[in-house]
């Protein structure tokens, strides 16, 4: 050690001291809960509801993070064993990647017990446990409804002498306004189109599929997206885009399409209650300008509303403290008056019905010429369609993408379409059944109903 | 301690860390590539299965064709911008060269996603400012024959000043003697640039190329954003289909396989090019 002087002396010293340092974090953090969201509308609205928890329940923190690709961060949380948050929010199209596997992998703690307990799983829309249930047993509590309504210019139908009350149903809709999407400039396509519909992407489909009673998979598992609903309702969606060319096939939710509702030449969008926060936040030159009414049903007398998106809080079973975090999902999640303020920043409908009694539920809203939206929204959100939690979502999901692409673009017809999707979903449960119990091919049992009665 | 175990002591915590985050990694995933993997920890031993699956994948074959059409593109298309932007600024008497040079480069200080998201307005049918200038409705991002030339030219911009930096230091190492030489030779300025200028840049432009191959093989944010793959899956690169099974299907066996036929396939283009250019030829 002549020539190197202390060095490798000072070197070793400091590597032992910090080792224990780094691997056996000595902290106690029993009393603190990281708690990972993905959106920054809820990350704010968390910042600002936190500091009141922690002063009820003194020495506790929480170390609330906004992290970009969470889910992913989630997984791999999971799939090491180690890094997962006590708690985190997982969106909706994202949850069925962390039901793959055995009961035993699932990455959150089962609540099950916990919500009969505690005795508010009545107070919950029964449809929007579902996503988050697999086998009767639920992992998370869901932190919206997302009911859709049909968000129409109140000015162009006046115009054009359409009563918005004369469209009961999807037929009526078209009927009655067919005159709005009239070709003025003679450039082959109507200047103004009632309704905004993605060709590329399948949100608004599943919506609309979903309304019809229709979705991916059944009770058992099985794969029904190929059946009578589905086809009709794509045929009608693609009829709407191409034949009627009442809804206009280029946008999604991109920014263009608020530039294209400045511009007047979008009418109609098919909104769940964040969408509508968001036409007001970046359209405001449109305010008294738009109504909303419940979505035309398939049949007459059928549900006049759908569902779209969603998010779910879970506690993860990396939680050191899962009492203390429950507390804390119960306090962001079921606490009224938190409601009442999510609901006046994002428009969003909390999932309890009891919340609803709120005076802010039935404020007029001038954005929408002073109608009762939040009266309206909470009437419409019992009646949301629910769906099956089911292993093989994320894969049928990615195909249903391709399916109504190729439907709306003429590649294939909605039969041929989703025909070959439903194939392709069932090769896939048949040679890829490494989810098994047993050997037996593991489906979700039937869950909770599908949809509320009143 | 002897002397002579100095340097492995010092050196010792790169290659654990390496070891750890690096070789552990690789060698697992050759082991991985053989499994089926459903769920968090469920593994079922597959052998060659992954690779057959692989072979008979429609998707997988489009991936690559997409992903070697952006490579060539960005290759055609790129390096000769990056060249003559390059031969433009090192001229000394173009004034605010300094500017220009920083302007050319910027791009590639910005996030992928942020570009993207820039292109995606720029991009738009109605109210692009691509199309506004050009004057017509081009569906930049709908059409599946337009998308990829689309990306393309988002690469462009985006790694074009990036490479310019290279040539741009390439060009100030030629020695001006061999300048001379030419002139004195009678040498026109396209003689000059094609006798001189091209074999003296030789390594720089072996550099580039390959590292911007490797670059266009690994594409991933600019389509995820920008097009999700879509329309259809005419924007499916291998990362993006890689990514896809992996964090989205969970089937981490299949996503290994994808990553190591993506290693192979960018190790062999790279050894081409590499004796293409005679990168290790001596002199």
């Amino acid at each position: 050690m002549n020539h190197l002087g202390k060095a490798p002396l000072i070197f070793g010293l400091l590597f032992l001291l910090a080792f224990p340092v780094i691997v056996f974090r000595g902290d106690d953090r029993s009393n603190t809960l990281e708690f990972w969201v993905f959106h920054q509308i809820h990350y704010d609205e968390y910042s600002a509801r936190i500091p009141a928890f922690e002063a009820a329940n003194p020495g506790v923190r929480i170390e609330l993070r906004l992290i970009s690709k969470s889910h992913d961060k989630l997984l791999a949380a999971f799939l090491s064993g180690v890094g997962a948050p006590d708690l985190a929010e997982v969106e909706i199209s994202s949850v069925g990647r962390f039901f793959k596997g055995s009961k035993e992998e699932i990455g959150f703690v089962d609540v099950t017990d916990r919500i009969e307990v505690d005795g508010f799983r009545d107070e919950f829309v029964q449809a929007r446990l579902a996503p988050w249930s697999l086998d009767g047993r639920v992992y998370g509590l869901p932190h919206d409804v997302h009911p859709v309504v049909l968000l129409y210019r109140h000015d162009a139908y006046e115009e054009a002498r359409i009563e918005p009350e004369s469209i009961v149903t999807w037929d009526d809709f078209v009927r009655e306004t067919r005159p709005l999407a009239r070709d003025g400039d003679g450039d082959g396509r109507p200047d103004r189109y009632p309704l905004l519909l993605s060709a590329h992407k399948p949100g608004h489909f599943w919506l609309l599929l979903l309304q019809n009673g229709g979705g991916m998979f059944d009770e058992h598992g099985g794969v029904i997206i190929d059946n009578e609903i589905a086809v009709s309702t794509l045929e009608f969606y693609c009829r709407l885009l191409n034949e009627e060319r009442l809804a206009i096939p280029e946008f999604s939710q991109d920014p263009a399409s608020f530039a294209a509702m400045k511009e007047g030449v979008v009418l109609g969008v098919l909104a769940p209650d964040w969408y509508i926060g968001a036409v007001r936040r970046f359209v405001p030159e449109l305010a008294g300008k738009w109504r909303a009414m419940p979505l035309p049903a398939w049949r007459e007398g059928e549900r006049r509303t759908s569902t779209w998106g969603g998010t779910m809080i879970a506690v993860t079973n990396q939680a050191e403290n899962p009492d203390l975090a429950w507390e804390f999902v119960k306090y962001a999640y079921m606490d009224d008056e938190a409601l009442a303020n999510r609901y006046r920043k994002t428009y969003i409908i909390p999932p309890i019905r009891s919340a609803w009694s709120n005076p802010v539920f039935s404020e007029p809203d001038p954005y929408l010429g002073g109608q009762f939206l939040g009266k309206n929204l909470t009437e419409l959100a019992p009646d949301i369609p629910g769906f099956y939690l089911n292993p093989y979502w994320a894969e049928a999901n990615d195909l249903l993408r391709q399916a109504v692409y190729e439907a709306a673009n003429g590649i294939r017809t909605p039969t041929e379409a989703l025909s070959n999707l439903a194939e392709q979903v069932r090769a896939l449960m048949k040679d890829t059944p490494a989810m098994t119990e047993g050997g037996a091919l593991r489906l979700p049992s039937p869950q909770i109903e599908t949809s509320e009665t009143e | 301690m002897k002397p002579r175990y100095a340097p492995y002591f010092f050196l010792a915590p790169f290659f654990l860390l390496f070891g750890v985050f690096m070789v552990y990694p690789l060698f697992d995933s050759i082991r991985l590539s053989t499994y089926s993997v459903r769920g968090m920890r469920h593994q079922t031993f597959v052998g060659f299965e992954n690779i057959e699956r692989l072979l008979a994948d429609p998707l997988f074959w489009t991936a690559l064709w997409n992903t070697a059409y952006f490579a060539l593109g960005s290759l055609l298309l790129q390096l000769p911008v990056a060249l003559g932007l390059a031969l433009l600024l090192s001229n000394a008497r173009l004034k605010g060269r300094n500017l220009f040079r920083l302007s050319f480069f910027s791009p590639v200080l910005i996030s992928g996603v942020f570009i993207a998201v820039i292109f995606y307005l720029l991009y738009d049918r109605r109210y692009g400012l691509v199309n506004k200038v050009l004057g017509f409705e081009i569906p930049w991002l709908q059409d599946p024959d337009l998308v990829m030339p689309a990306l393309v030219l988002a690469g462009v911009w985006r790694w074009a000043g990036f490479n310019m930096v290279y040539f741009l230091a390439g060009l100030q190492s030629i020695r001006r003697e061999l300048y001379e030489a030419a002139a004195v030779d009678g040498a026109g300025t396209w003689q000059t640039f094609i006798h001189v200028t091209i074999p003296a840049l030789r390594p720089v432009i072996a550099f580039v190329v390959i590292t911007s191959m490797i670059g266009s093989f690994q594409l991933f944010d600019l389509p995820y954003v920008l097009t999700e793959g879509g329309p259809g899956n005419a924007s499916m690169t291998m990362v993006m289909y890689l990514y896809k099974h992996g964090f989205e299907f969970i089937n981490l066996g299949y996503a290994a396989t994808i990553g190591w036929a993506l290693a192979v396939i960018i190790g062999v283009i790279s050894i081409i090019q590499v004796r293409f250019f005679g990168v290790f030829r001596e002199n």
